[in-house]
């Protein structure tokens, strides 16, 4: 893959409890104290981890066809309520990426591809509006969908080829920004540059040429890359490549009121409070091999913090019996009172997320591989685990890629897992060697009260192997900004990223490729090595995804091993715990979130 | 400073050798106003207990050191996460009640695994330096400032009062949040970290800078008072200098609005102060520092709720303390003022 314009998509975890402390002392008792310690809560608390790579697989034909197969147990019928913290910064399909909205889309927005998570958390990408994941020819470079009959629109009328291109056509208009702009760029080219194919979208009634994007009928859409791109199925699974009807497309307004073409529809929507959603009668549930119509309404609500969500879920009264929510974690902090409550066994997961933290090392201000080799034992990564919350908000992290990629092996360069707070006496040895003992490092943090304890952690144990720390606390609002600047004077900061789909394509150029060095890229260590380049370039062009997938994984660790471009700390876990009254809550393994589309009311 | 409400609503002995007055029995003559106060003072339990509360506050900040060597244990090292078996996977203490054992006398820090005990002694120390070195320059400042205003009059009146105004009118929390970055990045190289002595001093200055007016607003009106009286005119006649008629007849009697409002300003001083390491333009980690202890308490007392106890408890009966003693100041200096 070439230059995508990738976004990260996590979002901090900062839950301000502001509470006046008088009052809690006064009813303060000394009922406090914490639990065993000797791991018995551990096997009841974080579940198995379903996010491996063997679960991800692209479907057939017959896993493409609805209806998606019956939840156990499942009644139509019901309000579902949905708490979330921050309000959806988009409806409109075209400018989703966020995990919160990526999650809520899937209820009223279909798309070419989907993903399709069975019961055990394996996950196939299957044809959604279209027959099959599609089909390639010409070396990788073409691949045509055909739309599957009886498809419709929330006013009965027929979803034709005509509206998926609309769909795709927009994206070139000057106001979609916030998308993967995956399909556009292999389409038209990279960075920006794909716009000027179309400078003004569709709207003034010039369309993509049918050289590139092609519908010579109602049912079939054919795509002309100008490279291969074997992920092709994993990209039209964004929530951009769906249909959007010509006469309804109100442009910028589209964001407060998109047209469905999924279960469920706008009913109603206070931007920044609430948003409600009902039965879309004219969606069939024959044409869908992913979704459900059980519930009647979603109503969804904005400004729930992460406290106040586990709160309500843990009281478990009244309506909050049928809330749950996508992406509000159990409050690290609360962790221990809802493993210790047996009542929430039955509602509640942790499952690893396809984002991973790092400690990435400014390599413009690090030149010595061996210094930056010394940070890498050093850098003590189940301490920070520890200060992010513990077992239930992350797992160690061994190598640059999650056990969700494809390809994934566990690979340990710098032994981690045996020593989960660094080895000083080998970092110190190294730096001994290179004759860097007592050099200074600037360890920049965002100003917030997790990443305070966080650099107190990193700092004694860099401290320990014989750096010199000096801690630069950045403002959290202007932290990405000031990371992501090529020329900060940072020498190490922490960086996190999430993969778009289970294929390193996502995660290795983007964050490795020196010709993506630029203010406001992911290649926050601005490693810049034109072999590894090279070896980036080979392996994007190789046709065949799973072939591609264990050269990702050893190229990764080749990075890791021999430039230490920066420290993987640990994988993110998501912790979601949800209403007594509600059933078919799943994890999402690809978004990281907890799936609504078969949720019902009991 | 919002306790100017707080001070005494009747005008203060009028002439500077007003001995006759006080319930007491006939006093013998020949005593200063200063020591009936005192006697008055000793004779009011709840002050003289508040005033004991707010000396063993200093004193355990003085020799914070002291205890920590006793005590064997320090602010900074991460007992829990150095030992293992004390913190559990999520980062709690293992043993209940926050961690309470023979070793640790207050428990242990969730998460980084500090003593808890040490943590608030040295956070104690942090903010009573803070908060005490604060208050004595906004004392001085309103003293001088507003003596000044009340005593010259006129236009020098009218432009400190416009001044004072000004100030007034400056949201101090948000100034706070706005002022502090911008001292940092002025005298800190971008590649150096802030010392901590930095971070003490700007805190220090933003709190003397906005904090100063309350005071002087309330000794201008005094002041406004006192000099048409007798005996000002009288010392004025007789050809004293302004400064002789400052310092010998108007300062005795300020003496009980600066005693009283300083009194107040100080606990004032420390809450603020902790608020704003609540809300991180404070004192940072590794310091230790009380009002941090708050916020993190207020995270943590879902599962840990012993960890907030001690800070709480303690900061309460600094407060309370602080204020007692303030009134009984008032009513030592005012005894027509009872409670």
């Amino acid at each position: 893959m070439t230059s995508a314009t990738m976004f990260l998509r996590r979002r901090a975890r900062l839950s301000a409890a502001a509470l006046a402390a008088g009052a809690l002392v006064l009813s303060a008792c000394s009922s406090g104290g914490g639990g065993g310690g000797d791991g018995d809560k551990q096997s009841q608390g974080p579940g198995e981890d379903k996010t491996t790579s063997a679960n991800y697989s692209i479907g057939t034909k017959a896993d493409s066809a609805g209806p998606a197969p019956e939840v156990s147990g499942a009644k139509k019928g019901g309000t579902v309520g949905v708490l979330q913290r921050d309000a959806f910064n988009h409806l409109d399909p075209g400018q989703i990426y966020y995990s919160d909205v990526l999650t809520n889309q899937m209820l009223y927005n279909r798309t070419l591809t989907s993903y399709k998570v069975d019961d055990k958390g394996r996950v196939k990408v299957v044809g959604d509006l279209a027959t099959d994941a599609g089909t390639a020819s010409d070396g990788g470079k073409t691949w045509k969908f055909t739309l599957k009959d009886g498809l419709k629109f929330e006013d009965g009328s027929p979803i034709t080829s005509k509206d998926v291109r609309w769909g795709i056509e927009r994206l070139y208009a000057p106001f979609e920004t916030d998308g993967p702009l995956y399909i556009p760029q292999w389409l038209s080219g990279d960075g920006n540059a794909f716009r000027k194919a179309l400078p003004e979208g569709p709207y003034d009634g010039k369309h993509l040429p049918a050289s590139v994007l092609d519908t010579p009928d109602d049912k079939t859409v054919i795509f002309h890359f100008a490279k291969p791109h074997a992920d092709t199925p994993f990209a039209t699974a964004m929530p951009n490549i769906g249909p959007v009807k010509a006469e309804k497309d109100t442009k910028q307004k589209y964001d407060n009121a998109p047209f469905s073409s999924g279960p469920y529809k706008v009913a109603d929507y206070k931007v920044g409070k609430s948003l409600t959603l009902v039965r879309n009668e004219h969606w069939d549930p024959k044409t869908d091999p992913v979704r459900h119509q059980y519930p009647d309404k979603f109503e969804i609500s904005f400004g729930h913090q992460f406290a106040d969500s586990t709160r309500r879920f843990l009281a478990d009264q009244g309506a909050d019996k049928n809330a749950m929510s996508f992406s509000n974690a159990v409050a690290p902090e609360m962790t221990e009172k809802v493993l210790g409550q047996s009542d929430t066994k039955a509602r509640r997961f942790v499952e690893i997320q396809p984002y991973v933290d790092y400690i990435s090392f400014n390599m413009d201000r690090l030149g010595d591989v061996r210094v930056r080799k010394a940070l890498a034992l050093a850098m003590p990564n189940g301490q920070i685990v520890q200060q992010m919350g513990g077992a239930t908000a992350g797992l160690l992290a061994t190598n640059y890629l999650s056990p969700a990629m494809d390809g994934y092996r566990p690979t340990d360069p710098f032994g981690k897992k045996k020593s989960p707070a660094g080895d000083p006496e080998k970092a110190k040895q190294l730096l001994t060697e290179a004759g860097k003992v007592g050099q200074e490092i600037v360890y920049a943090y965002a100003n917030t009260d997790v990443q305070q304890k966080v650099a107190v952690v990193v700092t004694q144990a860099l401290e320990r192997a014989g750096f010199k720390v000096q801690k630069k606390e950045v403002d959290s609002n202007t932290w990405r900004t000031a990371i992501a600047e090529v020329k900060n004077q940072f020498d190490i900061y922490r960086t996190s990223w999430g993969a778009d789909w289970p294929v390193s394509s996502t995660v290795v150029p983007p964050l490795f490729d020196g010709r993506q060095i630029a203010d406001g890229a992911q290649n926050y260590s601005h490693l810049n090595n034109s072999k590894i380049d090279a070896e980036i370039d080979r392996i994007s062009a190789i046709p065949d995804v799973k072939q591609a997938a264990p050269e990702w994984q050893k190229l990764a660790d080749r990075i890791l091993t021999d430039e230490v471009a920066g420290v993987p700390v640990f994988y993110n876990r998501q912790f979601s715990l949800w209403g007594s009254n509600l059933g078919g809550v799943k994890y999402h393994p690809v978004y990281g979130t907890a799936d609504p589309t078969g949720a019902f009311v009991k | 400073m919002t306790s100017a409400s707080r001070t005494p609503s009747q005008t203060p002995p009028a002439v500077p050798s007003g001995a006759a007055e006080g319930g007491g029995p006939a006093a013998p003559e020949g005593r200063s106003p200063g020591q009936l106060m005192w006697r008055r003072f000793k004779r009011d339990r709840p002050g003289v207990v508040s005033a004991c509360v707010v000396a063993f506050f200093f004193l355990v900040a003085l020799a914070a050191p002291l205890i920590s060597k006793v005590y064997g244990k320090d602010p900074t090292t991460t007992y829990g996460i150095d030992r293992p078996g004390l913190l559990n996977e999520f980062g709690y203490p293992v043993k209940p009640n926050g961690g309470i054992s023979g070793d640790f006398w207050f428990g242990i820090e969730p998460t980084l695994g500090r003593d808890v005990l040490t943590q608030l002694v040295y956070g104690i120390r942090t903010s009573l330096l803070i908060a005490a070195a604060a208050t004595v320059l906004c004392v001085l400042t309103g003293i001088l400032i507003g003596v000044t205003a009340g005593y010259v009059g006129g236009r020098t009146d009218y432009f400190l009062g416009r001044f004072i105004d000004l100030l007034l009118a400056f949201p101090s929390q948000l100034s706070f949040i706005a002022f502090t970055p911008v001292v940092y990045s002025l005298f800190v190289s971008p590649n150096k970290e802030t010392p901590t002595y930095l971070r003490v001093l700007t805190l220090i200055l933003v709190l003397w800078v906005l904090g100063w007016m309350g005071m002087a607003r309330l000794l201008r009106g005094q002041v406004l008072s006192l000099r048409e009286r007798e005996f000002v005119e009288a010392a004025k006649v007789t050809g004293a200098s302004p400064w002789r008629i400052i310092t010998k007849e108007l300062l005795p009697n300020l003496w009980t609005p600066i005693l009283v409002q300083s009194t107040l300003m100080l606990p004032t001083i420390v809450t603020i102060e902790a608020g704003l390491s609540f809300i991180g333009v404070g004192i940072l980690e590794p310091t230790p520092d009380w009002g941090r202890m708050f916020a993190n308490g207020a995270h943590y007392y879902e599962s840990d709720i012993t960890y907030i106890f001690f800070p709480g408890l303690a900061m309460i009966a600094f407060v309370v303390a602080f204020n007692l003693l303030g009134d009984s100041v008032r009513d030592a200096f005012d005894p027509r003022t009872a409670r």
